[in-house]
């Protein structure tokens, strides 16, 4: 496919704003900023950057637990976001919702539900939303090769489809949840993809370490998607690089197979596509990394600023006027 | 104009979908079938397959969607059929759909409403006749209305319908077929109002669901033997009105709960603990609860109505407050 290096660039910047803001709740996790616990998407952030470019206005979206910095790209502010991963009243649930609750509703996303794989039905009603006002918008939920064998996942596969609903389901297959590797969780290798079939869904696996791979294969299905003819499912391959939580000794699998991934970083490899093809220049790289983590510095101060909630707080948001 | 309280479910439901066109109903079995009882027949006719939508057996996805659907502009009235199938979508009612604006912020509004047949309906077994409500207690964010009367139902399913937050209405299935006024036209009923269904001034006897029918039986019999009884729907369990509650004790200064669920963290457990906590002078006596003995509901009629109280039980612990304590 031919693209823009407007395009391009963008990607590149999604791609790198996601980095950062992974790498950044590690350290403000070390710091002890953060209360509870953090699910570092370092290494993952390519399919989201990937499939986040086929959106356009009015579309709904729900994130998965990994990477969390996803939200960024669907326009969440970023001062928010961190006021509400360190648990400060400057974020979008007061500090009350955390890590997993970083949403936007104004900007298309659905919300959160800490228990994964709860919200594939929750998707599915965004997607019903969007059927009842007759737009050509789509409903895009993500969600890991764990998650894809609980039950609400494939309820929620066989109403969008039974319902013609347009929902693009997007597992994140990183090959382990937790501890599990999903060679051992799933009969079929691939616990996203394999399944469409079974609900008369099309769909494509891609690799997850390139976002332009997932956008080609994303945009295929989100075509479908728009012209009405219901849901579909796309896979997204790659390595959970650092353990499922911060502290996480793995000592369930080989680390040295995860060192060989690296070798597909995402955002190593982007860089060096630019500049073989001419895109941007070293310089010009380097000055889009400075000015993302300016922008997330910036943002972290001001969220740093936020008060912490209070008890009068915890009954704000409960009930709707 | 007198009509059954499954008439005035499905009239409030006709009514507000010619209201306003965000609202959908969905659930199994709902669209040709109209419902198992009923409820929803002549819908789909009128409203069509859009707004009338059956589904597959799905409860977590009936649910999880309708949460999407009213976070995202519509307004969705879900069906589960039987009360019992709440437990197969229990992650998403206790967790998701009334803590989702805790969790993610002001911006999520849940008009959403849940509807289920609850209670015993003769030989409906251990997984058909349940009551649910005390659960759904537990769960902060969660209203949780029980109407009794065909004039409540139709009101109260108004009012939750027009909220703005998540709503579990529980229908008791033997209700269904009772008859009672319901003026013409549109009204609504607030939610966290209790009724008085008799008033009194010996025991106040707050009754849930189908016990507020049995409670009046027993009011009636000891009228009879001199005994004065006030009989409270709460009608809404979830915010409950303890004003109309405490002021019938500041009269009465006795009180019975009737219920249908298990005793063992009941709706009465947390009513005599809240109660004896915050009305303790005004009481002359301890609280008694009147509940289903703590077993699976059996198959069996006889014990089924061996099971779960009658007006003679409820009667039975006005008459030993009053002998013993009054």
């Amino acid at each position: 496919m031919q693209y823009t290096a407007e395009f391009l660039t963008k990607i590149y910047r999604d791609l790198y704003s996601v980095r950062v803001f992974e790498e950044k709740q590690v350290e403000l996790y070390a710091l002890g900023k953060v209360p509870g616990h953090i699910h570092s998407g370092i290494g993952e952030e390519g399919s989201c950057t990937g499939v986040m470019a086929t959106r356009k206005e009015g579309d709904f979206v729900k994130i998965s637990h990994r990477p969390v910095g996803a939200g960024l790209l669907a326009g969440t502010p970023l001062e928010t976001m961190f006021a509400e991963l360190m648990g400060r009243v400057g974020g979008n649930a007061l500090g009350l919702g955390g890590v997993l609750h970083m949403t936007s509703l104004e900007k298309g996303m659905v919300g959160f539900s800490g228990t994964l794989g709860c919200d594939a039905p929750v998707a599915v009603g965004a997607g019903l939303t969007i059927q009842m006002n007759g737009t050509d918008n789509v409903s895009y939920v993500f969600y890991g090769d764990g998650t894809s064998n609980r039950g609400p996942v494939h309820e929620a596969m066989n109403l969008a489809a039974i319902w013609k609903l347009p929902v693009l389901f997007v597992c994140n297959n990183n090959q382990y949840a937790i501890s599990t590797p999903t060679s051992f969780s799933s009969p079929v290798p691939n616990p996203g993809a394999d399944r469409a079939a079974g609900y008369g869904m099309p769909s494509r696996v891609a690799d997850g370490t390139d976002p332009l791979s997932v956008y080609e294969a994303a945009q295929e299905l989100v075509d479908y998607i728009r012209a009405g003819n219901g849901p579909a499912v796309l896979e997204c391959k790659m390595c959970r690089m650092r353990g499922h939580f911060e502290g996480d000794q793995q000592k369930y699998r080989d680390l040295s197979v995860v060192e060989q991934w690296k070798d597909q970083d995402c955002v190593a490899k982007m860089e060096k596509y630019l500049i073989d093809n001419e895109v941007l220049t070293a310089e010009e790289i380097a000055a889009i990394r400075g000015e993302v983590a300016a922008k997330m510095d910036a943002a972290i101060a001001l969220a740093e600023q936020s008060p912490e909630p209070t008890p009068e707080d915890l009954y704000r948001n409960l009930y709707a006027e | 104009m007198q009509m059954t309280y499954l008439q005035a479910i499905g009239d409030a439901l006709k009514e507000e979908m010619r209201r306003d066109d965000k609202i959908l109903i969905f659930g199994e079995d709902v669209a040709e079938f109209g419902n198992i009882f009923g409820v929803t027949r002549g819908m789909l006719e009128e409203f069509g397959p859009q707004r009338v939508r059956n589904t597959s057996i799905s409860e977590t996805a009936i649910i999880g969607a309708a949460l999407g659907a009213a976070v995202t502009g519509l307004r969705p009235v879900a069906e589960l059929m039987y009360a019992d199938f709440t437990m197969v979508a229990f992650s998403e009612l206790f967790h998701c759909v009334p803590k989702w604006r805790f969790m993610n912020g002001a911006e999520y509004k849940m008009p959403l409403v849940v509807r289920c047949a609850m209670g015993s309906s003769f030989g409906a077994g251990s997984e058909h006749s349940n009551c649910v409500e005390s659960l759904f207690m537990h769960s902060p964010g969660m209203t949780i209305i029980c109407p009794t009367t065909p004039y409540d139902a139709k009101g109260l399913l108004k009012s939750a319908i027009r909220s703005d937050n998540p709503i579990l209405f529980c229908e008791h299935k033997q209700l269904y077929q009772t008859k009672g006024d319901v003026p013409e036209g549109d009204y609504t009923i607030p939610i966290g109002v209790a009724d008085i269904k008799r008033p009194g001034k010996d025991v106040t006897v707050i009754a849930v669901g189908l016990m507020v029918r049995r409670a009046l039986e027993a009011a009636e019999m000891l009228e009879k033997e001199g005994i004065s009884v006030e009989v409270i729907d709460p009608r809404t369990l979830v915010p409950f009105d303890k004003e109309t509650v405490f002021n019938s004790i500041r009269k009465t200064h006795h009180v019975v709960i009737a219920e249908e669920s298990n005793k063992t963290a009941g709706i009465g457990a947390e009513l005599a603990a809240m109660i004896q906590e915050e009305m303790y002078d005004e009481l002359d006596g301890p609280i008694s609860r009147v509940a289903a003995l703590d077993i699976p509901m059996p198959y069996n009629i006889t014990l089924e109505k061996h099971v779960i109280p009658d007006a003679a039980k409820i009667a039975q612990a006005v008459r030993a407050q009053v002998e013993r304590w009054k």
